[in-house]
């Protein structure tokens, strides 16, 4: 960057809404040409270009290690970290210890049906949320907070929408689900596998089966299991026992 | 049905980028960064190489995205690119003299060591953008936020100057004084 004279707030701003791609035809014309005429605005519109990507890569910067901050602390605890010296090898063998007798607590005092439950749901990954498309926006505004794990939150914003709908009735369904209240989520997978042309229905009825084998019932578990045609339902059935 | 959207969600994620949308950008950093703190705690780092590492890589995929050298051309390029770059880098600080001098050096990571080479990127064009960082970081408000909030967050003059309850005009002076400041820091450090 050569300190040789002042850049105008003119130019600074004709490089900004260059940048923004907000010229008018006439204006960009005539950009490029005072481009291509005049090395010493060319190296101006740099310098501008240089200090805006900067200022980018700084903000980003710092805005990353805000993200970094609200990871969840443990994953990885298995590896210890290099810059403690050395391993605390009786805290790691004592925490081995209560998991194995939590572990082992939860294995003998959990229903083998409650054990299936676990380790077979996972919330349904949400839609994809299009930032340009205002029409439903209450229902993709809530879906936002669906996929960041705030399923209190999506209920909220879902129930409080007056139109009927499958697929509303379905992330109903399993947002409940992921929020631990089967007895909430049932009512709306049931509504969701009534319309037997929606495009989630083996979703919808793969879910309902888990949701009543948290409850315990096994029947209906199964038949709605056997009406879902995704992978993981029929290896859950082969594993509760094909047989009504 | 689930599989159709995810070359969609890799539209939605560059556009996230080119706009700065904080949610796009924050849901994708978290969700790729274990996979790469697992690799670099794996071949001889901490958490704090892997966080590192990972910024910078992030930053890179962000810029290469930005100036269009990089198009996902299938439903998780994004990601895989994420973790090669973070792979690429971390590879070369492993085969920096400072981290060999301090890390015995086993056959078995030798061998690993000589895996994938990429060049250094040390052109001007990398240092005066390092230059340039430096200076907006030590910038001072309001200049600082001023400059963020419309450079980085995108925020037209008109909102910021409502949320700031000043004139448009003298917001807009102010921007320019702001512009001017950071230009003459970054012109007399030297590089």
């Amino acid at each position: 960057m050569k300190n040789s004279n002042h850049i105008s707030q003119v130019v600074l701003e004709s490089v900004e809404r260059h940048l923004n791609n907000t010229m008018s035809k006439q204006e960009a014309l005539d950009f490029e040409l005072k481009l291509s005429e005049s090395p010493e605005f060319r190296r101006q519109v740099k310098d501008i270009e240089s200090l805006v990507l900067g200022i980018e890569n700084q903000s980003l910067k710092e805005r990353l290690n805000e993200f970094h901050k609200e990871l969840p602390e443990n994953h990885n605890k298995n590896y210890s970290d290099n810059t403690t010296a050395k391993v605390p090898w009786g805290k790691i063998a004592a925490a081995i210890l209560v998991f194995l007798a939590i572990g082992g607590f939860w294995w003998y005092h959990t229903p083998q049906n409650e054990r299936l439950y676990a380790e077979y749901f996972s919330p349904d990954p949400g839609l994809p949320t299009t930032m340009s498309s205002t029409s439903q926006f209450d229902f993709y505004d809530a879906m936002v907070d669906y996929k960041q794990g705030n399923y209190k939150t999506a209920i909220e914003k879902w129930e409080a929408l007056t139109v009927e709908n499958d697929t509303l009735d379905y992330f109903l369904g399993v947002a409940y689900l992921a929020d631990k209240q089967e007895k909430n989520a049932i009512p709306f997978l049931e509504k969701s596998t009534r319309n037997t042309s929606f495009p989630l229905l083996s979703d919808a009825h793969y879910y309902l089966g888990l949701a009543y084998l948290k409850e315990g019932n096994l029947k209906l578990a199964k038949k709605n299991l056997r009406s879902s045609s995704t992978e993981n339902s029929q290896t859950l059935l082969s594993k509760l026992g094909n047989n009504p | 049905m689930r599989g159709a959207y995810k070359f969609n969600q890799q539209l939605q994620l560059i556009n996230a980028i080119k706009d700065n949308n904080s949610i796009g950008l924050k849901a994708f950093y978290m969700a790729n960064y274990p996979k790469i703190e697992t690799f670099v705690i794996k071949n001889s780092g901490s958490k704090a190489h892997a966080k590192d590492i990972y910024q910078e890589a992030f930053i890179a995929l962000w810029n290469n995205v930005r100036n269009g050298s990089f198009t996902p051309d299938n439903d998780s390029a994004l990601q895989g690119y994420l973790y090669q770059i973070s792979k690429n880098k971390w590879l070369d600080v492993l085969r920096s003299k400072r981290f060999k001098s301090t890390q015995p050096l086993t056959e078995e990571r030798s061998l690993f060591l000589k895996q994938d080479d990429e060049p250094y990127d040390d052109s001007e064009e990398t240092k005066k953008l390092h230059l340039t960082m430096e200076a907006f970081k030590n910038l001072g408000e309001p200049c600082k936020g001023l400059l963020k909030t419309f450079y980085f967050e995108k925020k037209s003059l008109r909102e910021i100057a409502s949320e700031m309850a000043i004139e448009e005009t003298s917001l807009r002076n102010k921007k320019y004084r702001c512009m001017e400041k950071l230009r003459s820091i970054v012109l007399t450090s030297n590089y």
